[in-house]
Parts: structure tokens; sequence; C-alpha cells
């Protein structure tokens, strides 16, 4: 797993919403969170990949995360976000329903994946976590990317 | 101290004054004499050992300094430069690239100077050094008697001031010209002609320079500088105040010439061929070194140029990247600027912006040109190659460089080093006769290769061309026969033209027997491969007996393309201009059906037709209405296609952005480009279409 201790036991997330559930992601692969912007299709690419944008004159892939997690989708409106992760020297873009907060969770309330967590393969999953009245449902960013599996990917 | 900091610079600095010893090296076998050769030699030695001793690298240190000791003998005269002295000063120079390079790649790689260090020590010492042919000590003897005494190269006075000068004169006021030379290595070099100049003028009045006052304050001169004196000082006195400045090498006091006076012709001759360059006045080719003085001239030239122009800064590549990203995301926001401006009709804002678009153009421009470097810096490692290799075959070889000021991108210069190799190599092997076989043909013994880069329109040139033995398209053809890459029905309607080209194909080589140079069938198809790779083309011209010229056209850059860009329903994409033969319209009922594959015809031809908007899945959203259909006719190698597009939208500058690794595999697309509104095209790969 990619994800750094923040200061002890604690990690920090991005904490965003996928439909009705919510869902966190290490804040330090987050490079920065964006409007929804103009998304260029590109042919033959795997169906979750959206298309690419541009960020500041570099050109990024970006993943409709919906869809690399077979949720049912849902038009964009103006809480749509796209976050910006960078992981190992791959920088893409998700599309997320909506970015609520960043919080912090001990390291001792996450619990390991199950086979199935609301119909999202395991493998896309690195624990869930627990704070005081709500789960959040952690992100493998390496799996969602396709690091180290690529027979999956498309 | 950390130097690790300095590790950069260090390497980079060290591999730069390596390849002035190599140039240098060459200067100086080809003009054994020449001083300001071996002073740049020993000024290059000399930081690289200051930079390595700084730096804790003593092998490179000691090195540097057993080899200085040897340059100071050969600049005092004590010894001669003969071909012993510069074969070991040229393994000096190999020894300290290795470890330069060692020191690069953090290798422990132990390399063993002492058998080096034994012979520049015995060398100093004054041993017998082997006997060196008659006629070059001879040569180097005129060199030397001409340095001794150079002439001085008179100035040329304005008409003001050869009134003054007269003037003068009818006062009984002498005016002279005078050349100091300051010492080699002198420190401050405007503060010591700072001297020579308040010395002057408390002997007379000077009125001349060159160059001039504020140069020299600048120190914008080599070594020395020319003043003319008005004064009625005898020259002896002028000498002997001059010559009591420290760090003064030589003074030399003649009376000045004015126009009305004697000796009219030196005066003719002088305006004719130009202002003679202050400090260079010994380069004369000698003898039997005429024939090689345009590579010496060359060179020269090529060191002044460095000593004046002096200001730069290294910039990392990277950083450049970045800067072109930020400029255009600059451009972006300025064309989003426009349209709000336009929508809410905010003159005042427009007016701003316009001004703004002025100044953004500018530094895209700018911000390209730096990335521009001159392709001198791959140029250079081609005279030190040609010498060992020539030397290898037995062959004599003349290089001559032209056009190494011709800027390329560097994305472009970083690739082209290795097809150049190539096919000199080739020149040298396969072109170039052996000096016997030359004379019998009645050609100069001295064969001659040119390396010649130009710019042509949006391309760079760059040529091999050598007066060597031609390649007989028979040959070949009897080659590609026995090698079954051709039948011999094709070899017999095969153009002489066209079987030349038949050299690049995989697999072809001439040479009867492999040698360490060439032979193995690598190569030529290499050579072809990597410049097409880089949107380039190679073309070849050869006559028997007459030579071969290897013809390279390139892009300028990699970075920017000329591309068409097309609309396929909404979405937008780039075709390379380079691949694109023609657009044409043509009606529904122009495409005929050949077994299920569209084509139509053009000129007689059967061309295939790839509807853009199947190959690319692009949603069916729009509907089409219209009748006539654009058509952009493409080439692939042999093969043609025509691609339909929706709408043309026109020929631009394009900048190629990759799409990433994520991306990589994605056929047909070769990568993105921003456009003018921000939004992201794709570029086609038109290789990819046919499928």
């Amino acid at each position: 797993m990619s994800e750094v201790t923040y200061s002890g036991n604690e990690i920090q997330l991005v904490v965003f919403k996928l439909g009705r559930e919510e869902y966190g992601i290490s804040i330090l692969q987050v490079q920065e969170i964006k409007r929804m912007t103009e998304i260029t299709r590109v042919p033959h690419s795997p169906d979750y990949i959206k298309g690419v944008m541009n960020l500041r004159g570099s050109v990024l892939p970006v993943i409709d995360l919906k869809k690399r997690l077979n949720l049912p989708p849902q038009e964009y409106n103006d809480d749509t976000r796209i976050i910006i992760i960078k992981v190992e020297d791959i920088t893409v873009g998700m599309i997320v329903d909506a970015v609520s907060e960043v919080t912090t969770i001990d390291k001792n309330n996450i619990e390991p994946p199950q086979a199935v967590v609301g119909g999202i393969a395991a493998d896309y999953l690195s624990g869930v976590g627990k704070t005081e009245n709500r789960l959040l449902i952690l992100l493998n960013a390496d799996a969602i990317i396709g690091i180290g599996q690529e027979v999956k990917a498309g | 101290m950390d130097i690790s900091q300095y590790m950069g610079m260090f390497l980079e600095e060290s591999r730069e004054h390596l390849q002035t010893l190599n140039n240098c090296l060459l200067d100086l076998e080809n003009d054994p004499g020449s001083l300001s050769v071996l002073d740049e030699i020993f000024r290059s030695a000399h930081t690289i050992k200051g930079m390595s001793a700084t730096m804790g690298f003593t092998t490179i240190a000691e090195l540097t300094h057993e080899m200085e000791n040897v340059l100071d003998l050969l600049r005092k005269g004590t010894l001669f430069a003969n071909d012993d002295i510069t074969d070991i000063l040229f393994k000096c120079v190999d020894t300290l690239e290795q470890l330069v390079e060692n020191v690069a790649s953090n290798s422990d790689a132990v390399v063993d100077i002492k058998p080096l260090v034994a012979k520049l020590a015995a060398l100093a010492k004054g041993e017998p050094v082997p006997v060196v042919k008659s006629q070059r000590v001879h040569s180097v003897a005129t060199d030397q008697a001409e340095v001794q005494s150079p002439p001085i190269e008179h100035i040329e006075l304005d008409d003001t001031e050869i009134n003054v000068v007269k003037a003068a004169k009818n006062q009984g006021i002498e005016c002279y010209e005078i050349q100091v030379s300051l010492r080699e290595g002198c420190l401050l070099k405007s503060a010591r002609a700072y001297m020579v100049m308040s010395a002057l003028e408390e002997l007379g009045e000077v009125i001349k320079s060159i160059p001039s006052v504020e140069d020299l304050e600048k120190e914008n001169f080599d070594n020395s500088f020319q003043v003319v004196i008005l004064t009625s000082v005898d020259p002896e006195k002028i000498e002997a105040t001059i010559s009591n400045i420290s760090e003064i090498e030589k003074v030399i006091v003649v009376p000045s010439i004015i126009p009305g006076n004697e000796q009219k012709l030196p005066k003719a001759i002088e305006s004719k061929y130009g202002k003679p360059d202050a400090g260079n006045f010994e380069k004369k080719p000698v003898g039997d070194k005429a024939d090689r003085s345009s590579t010496i001239e060359h060179n020269t030239s090529n060191t002044d140029k460095k000593l004046k122009s002096g200001q730069s800064v290294r910039v990392d590549i990277e950083k450049l990247d970045t800067l072109l990203n930020l400029v255009g995301e600059l451009v972006i926001n300025k064309t989003r600027l426009e349209q709000i401006g336009l929508t809410h009709r905010l003159s005042e804002l427009v007016e701003t912006i316009e001004q703004m678009d002025r100044v953004t153009t500018d530094l895209q421009a700018v911000v390209m040109k730096v990335r521009m470097v001159p392709v001198g810096q791959v140029f250079n490692r081609f005279p030190r190659m040609v010498r060992d290799l020539s030397r290898e075959l037995n062959k004599e070889v003349n290089l001559i460089i032209q056009g190494e000021e011709t800027e390329l991108d560097r994305t472009v210069i970083d690739e082209i080093g290795d097809p150049l190799v190539h096919l000199l190599r080739n020149s040298i092997d396969h072109g170039i006769e052996h000096p016997a076989e030359r004379q019998a043909k009645g050609k100069n013994a001295i064969g001659e290769i040119r390396l010649i880069a130009r710019h042509e329109g949006n391309n760079v040139i760059i040529m091999v061309e050598d007066d060597g033995k031609g390649i007989n398209p028979d040959v070949i053809k009897q080659k590609a026969l026995e090698k079954g890459l051709i039948t011999q029905s094709e070899a017999d309607k095969m153009e002489p033209s066209e079987a030349i080209r038949l050299v690049f194909l995989p697999g072809f080589s001439t040479a009867e027997t492999v040698t360490d140079v060439s032979g193995r069938g690598v190569g030529m198809d290499a050579v072809k491969t990597k410049i097409e790779s880089l949107g380039g083309m190679v073309d070849v011209e050869t006559k028997i007996n007459e030579g071969s010229k290897f013809k390279i056209r390139l892009p300028l850059t990699l970075a920017i393309i000329q591309a068409l860009l097309v609309k396929v329903c909404e979405e937008i994409y780039a075709i390379p201009l380079g691949a694109i033969d023609s657009t044409i319209n043509v009606t529904s009922n122009d495409i005929k059906t050949i077994q299920n594959q569209e084509v139509i015809l053009l000129r007689g031809q059967i061309i295939p037709i790839v509807r853009l908007a199947n190959v690319l899945n692009v949603p069916n959203t729009c509907v089409h209405s219209q009748d006539e259909l654009f058509v952009v006719i493409v080439h692939m190698g042999e093969h043609r296609a025509g691609i339909i597009v929706d709408t043309l939208i026109g020929q631009q500058e394009i900048v190629i952005k990759s799409l990433g690794k994520l991306l990589a595999g994605i056929k047909v697309i070769a990568g993105a480009t921003i456009l003018g509104n921000g939004q992201v095209a794709l570029i086609l790969d038109v290789g990819a279409l046919k499928q």
C-alpha cells in the first residue's frame, strides 16, 4: 500500500462522494482538486478512461471513477470534481461526484477490505475506515490506475 | 564542503574542455608551431587540473599536471609537437575522458595512468624523442619564425583622424602604432590595458585603439591590442615604458602610415581584405599544409567567437520544457480573457489584451529560441573520429565542417549524432580510396569529406559529402540479388538512382569483408530508420569516381510540428503535415468499392479510403447532410490512403505532448496537443491507420 503515515498512527484523507457513499484517499497522493473541465475523448482507450484534460499545459488522462468501480453512472453537475492524483510517476485525474472534506483517521480503525463492498471488487480498496459515526471506503489508488495489474485494465 | 552540488557543473565543464583539447590537438597536428593553439590547450588542461583538484579527483589532477609540464615545454619551444607527442597527448585526453566518465557513472573502475605519466615525465625531462620527418620540422621552423616576429598590421584611420595626424606631423609630432601583447594567463587584462593606456597618455595623445577603449575596459579582447599615439617621444622610450608594466609579453612600436605618405601598396591590400583582427596575426598556412588550411581557419574563427560571446547560462532542458508549458498556459488564458472581453464588451480589457497578445507571442518565440542549440555541439566530436579512423585505415582524409552554427531544437540534436557517425564512417571506409589509388585516378591524395548543415525553410539539411569512389548501381543490384532482396526482373527494371537506394535496405552491405568499421550490414538501414523516426528523410546522390552525397532533411524541432486540424463530428484531430500529400473534395458518388474496401480514383490511381469517424469510433451525434466530402490524402511509406473528415479547420503549428504512460499503448493516436482555447486535440498516427 502506498499510504504513508501522517503522524504516528493517523493518516489524513481527502473524503469524496460517489453516489451516496463516502470514500477516502490518502492526501499525500492528491495533487489538487479541479472543477469539471472539458475532456477530450481518446478513441480505443478502456471505457473507464473518460479522456484527456489540459492541466496547465500538460495533458493528463482522466478516469471516470464510477465507471472504474462499476457504479451506476450519474450526470455531472456543479458538485462534480476532478481529483488529480499522482502515484509513482503517473498523474491522472479521477472524476468524483463531490469532494466533501479532509479528515484524519486512526490506522487502528481501518479494517481490511471484505471481498465485496457495495459491489466494488476488493482489489480497488485498501480498507474500510471507521470514524465516530460513519464509514469511509478507502481507495487503493495503485489498483485504480492499473499499476501492477495491466491485464485487468481494459 | 559538500561537493556533490558542483558535480553536474564539473562534469559538463570537464567534457567541454576535453572537447576543446581534442579540437586543439587536431589543430596542433596540422600546425605544430601554433602558439595560440598551444596556449588554448594549456588553458583547458590547466582548468581541468584546477577543477578536479578542487573536487578531489586526484588522478585527473595528476595526469593534467604532467600534461602541463610537457605543454609548457612546447610553448617555450624546447620541444616540438611532433607526431609522437601529439599521439601521447591524444592518449592523455582519451584517458581523461575515461576518468571523467568514471566519475560521472560513479564507477570505481581503476584507470592506470602510470604509463602515460611516465611517458610525459620522460618528455618533460627532455629525453630523446624519436626522429621526426624532416619536412615537418622544416615547416615548424617556418611557423616559429613567423610567430617570433609578427608583422604588425597597420591600423586604418578615418578621415578626421588622418587630419589630426597630418596636423600633428606639421608641428613635428610623430604618429606611432603600438601593438601590445599581454602575457598568456594575464589575470586582469582590462586593468593591464588601463595601465598601458594611462602610461601612453602621459607620453602623448592616444587617438585610437583597436579594440575600442570601451571594449578594453570590458575585457572584450584577446591577448593583444593596438593603439595609435601622437607623441614627440622616441619609439624606444615608448617601448621601454610599456615593457616596464608587468605581465606585458611584447610591445611593438612602428611609425604610422597615413595616406599621402609613402607605402601606399600595403594600405590598398589591407583595405581590400578588410580590417585585420587584432591579436590574431600568426595564421598563415605554410607549404604542404595549405590544403588543410580551410579546417584550421574554420576552427580558429570558432575559438575567436567563443572568446567574444562569453556570457551564457546553463539551463536544464526540463526547466525549459516547463517554461514552454507555462507560456503555453499563459497564451490559453489570454485567449479566455479575450473571449470574456468580447462577450462583455469591455473595450478597455480588449485593448489591454491586445498588448498582452504581442508580449505573449514574443515570449513564446523567445522560449522556443532558447531551446535551439547549434549543431556544432554534435559536429565537434567528428574531427577526432575522422582522424582516428583514417589513420586506422591508412587513408588521408580532410574533414571540412560548414554551417556548424545552424541551430536545431535540443530534441533533434540529441538524436542525430549516431546516424551521422554511421554516414561518416561509411564515407571513410567505402567512399574515400587509399592515397595511391586516388593518385592513380588523378585525384588529390588526401580525400575530402564535407559535413554541411544549413537551414531550408522549416527544415535543416545536413549533408555528408565525400569525393571518393562513389557507389556503383550495378554492384548494388548484384549484391541485392545475391542476398535475395530483389528479384532479377525487379533488378532489370530498376533505374540506377533506385538501385542506389537499395543501400538503405535492412541487411544490405557491399563490404567484401567485415571490418571493425563497417560491413556488418547494419548501418544504412539503421540510419534511415532513425532519420525517419525523427520525421526526416535521407537521400543519396552519387557519381562513380566523383563521390557520394548523403542528404538528410530534418524538422527543426520534434516538439513542434506543422499539422492540419480536421474535425470529425465535434472532435478535432491533428494530422501531421509531413504525412499529407494533398486534400481533395469528392462527392459520395466518387467513392467506389473493391472487395468491400472503399476506394477513390485519384489521377488514375486507386486510393483506399478510411472513414475517420469509423476508425475512431466517434459517437454518431452529428448528421451528415452534405454531399461533398473532404478527403485528406496521406502517405504511409509507399502506400497512400484517403482519410474522410467532416471539416478542414486549417494548418497550424502544434506542440506535441505525450499522453503519458497510462495511454501509451493506444494505436492510431500519436500524441496530443493543446489548442489555443485550451482544448486538447489528439494527433493521428497516420502509419497506424491502415491496419
